[in-house]
């Protein structure tokens, strides 16, 4: 257990108020939950790589951070369009 | 082990722990929506100072300064997107109009 491996835990520990955000409320609220639980997801995969030593698995932090950008934005034009 | 790291990594737990926190609170969604800039700004760049010192300038760093990166740049527009939606699910329209309750600065009153 190193420092990386217990901020990784403290920060993926935030993911609850996310899904309470995303389980439950109005369309708005579980968009706003889902943003920010694609954010704390990206930060807490870069912790565990770097606290874990798998170096290479540095991708997926990349590939979560460019793809939930476009999630965000397709998510964002639906409800603003058909909901 | 550095004590840098230690509280370069702290300030990104406490950063993303508020806007987490922050977000939940709040009963409005366009005001829940300001708290996503908490880890996606000062978060990523701390977690960039830490990988760094951490590495140094090897290829972990520079796959984490453009993950930062992308938060950054996304973070606007996301949010800015969002809140659009927001407006647009809420009044039909998301340009100010008169009558909305919102203060409207137009160019001939600033002269």
């Amino acid at each position: 257990m190193n420092i990386w491996l217990a901020a990784a835990g403290c920060v993926s520990a935030a993911l609850i108020p996310c899904a309470d955000m995303c389980l439950r409320g109005t369309a708005e609220r579980r968009l706003v939950g889902l943003e920010m639980t694609s954010l704390i997801v990206t930060i807490s995969l870069v912790l565990f790589t770097i606290g874990f030593g798998r170096l290479p698995l540095m991708d997926l932090p990349l590939a979560l951070a460019l793809m939930s950008f476009g999630g965000g934005l397709v998510f964002a034009r639906f409800l603003g369009k058909h909901l | 082990m550095s004590v840098l790291q230690v509280v370069l990594l702290g300030g990104v737990v406490l950063l993303c722990w508020l806007g987490v926190i922050g977000m939940w609170m709040m009963k409005e969604p366009m005001q829940a929506l300001h708290y996503l800039s908490l880890p996606a700004t000062a978060g990523a760049i701390l977690l960039t100072i830490a990988v760094l010192t951490s590495q140094g300038l090897r290829q972990p760093f520079w796959k984490v300064l453009l993950i930062a990166s992308i938060l950054l740049a996304s973070n606007s527009v996301v949010t800015h997107a969002t809140g659009r939606a927001f407006r647009t699910k809420m009044l039909g329209h998301w340009e100010p109009l008169d009558g909305d309750p919102m203060e409207i600065a137009r160019e001939e009153e600033k002269k």
